[in-house]
């Protein structure tokens, strides 16, 4: 019960935060791709910043451990990862 | 607190406030549930499940048995606040509005009919979900959640996402690119 309010409460945010970078639009994801506009790229750059500084401090205070770890399987990654661009450019989500 | 209340107003914030905001839901996502953050995944758990209800046969396999196992997951709940966290986003900045096909650089680029941005964006989507499905997530469960904990998966991920990305817009855009 906790847990799925948690993920709600979570959830809101993580969407507020989309929507007020405008990640939202289609033109904001697409044009990231063109080198026009550099949002997609500066969001997510300083959500990994922020996160991975979080995570690397919690884990060295031995507050927390990591879960799964995605797994790495590079012709998964790269094959994925190409279908699934084409999919962001085209639909701009 | 007046400062909070004109920066929620705004109908845009900088990437960076933003991804910062996103980045402190994520250490939480980890340090109250033991939880990454993801948007695709929910859709293969909720897909499995109303599949196995239909065709039961036919999704009784490794993948939805055990890889994307159905029922509404964490993140499908997250998906949820995600929805009206969004909504909240934009009807804080008084642009909530329902709209068939809102963007300007789409209609010069496609033209001004919504079924076809519809019919785009659901094809497009299945790919985008297909490509997730094989590498194992998506730009929220993968490149995001999985950057963090300074997963190789991820870089890789985000490194083909733009070469294919890049690629297709330069395709769809052509002279105009």
């Amino acid at each position: 019960m906790t847990n799925t309010l948690i993920a709600l409460v979570l959830g809101l945010f993580f969407g507020l935060s989309l929507q007020k970078a405008g990640l939202t639009k289609y033109h904001k994801i697409v044009n990231v791709f063109r080198f026009t506009d550099f949002a997609v790229l500066k969001f997510m750059m300083t959500t990994l910043i922020v996160s991975m500084a979080g995570l690397y401090t919690l884990k060295w205070m031995g507050l927390i451990t990591f879960p799964g770890v995605p797994a790495t399987y590079i012709a998964g990654n790269v094959i994925g990862g190409l279908i699934f661009g084409v999919g962001m450019a085209f639909t701009g989500y | 607190m007046d400062w909070l209340k004109e920066q929620f107003k705004k109908e845009e914030w900088s990437p960076y406030a933003a991804g910062a905001m996103l980045g402190v839901v994520g250490v939480l996502a980890v340090l109250l549930s033991d939880s990454l953050l993801g948007a695709s995944g929910a859709f293969e758990n909720l897909a499995g499940t109303i599949g196995q209800t239909i065709a039961p046969q036919l999704f009784d396999n490794l993948y939805f048995n055990y890889v994307m196992p159905p029922g509404l997951t964490w993140s499908g709940i997250l998906l949820v606040g995600v929805f009206f966290g969004g909504m909240i986003g934009a009807w804080s900045s008084r642009t909530w509005k329902l709209r068939l096909n809102s963007d300007e650089q789409w209609k010069q680029v496609f033209g001004p009919s919504w079924p076809k941005r519809w019919l785009l964006a659901f094809l497009g989507a299945i790919v985008l979900e297909i490509g997730a499905g094989i590498a194992g997530g998506c730009t929220s469960g993968l490149a995001i959640s999985g950057g963090m904990l300074l997963a190789p998966a991820a870089f890789i991920f985000i490194g083909a996402m733009f070469a294919s990305g890049i690629a297709t817009a330069w395709l769809v855009y052509g002279r105009r690119y």
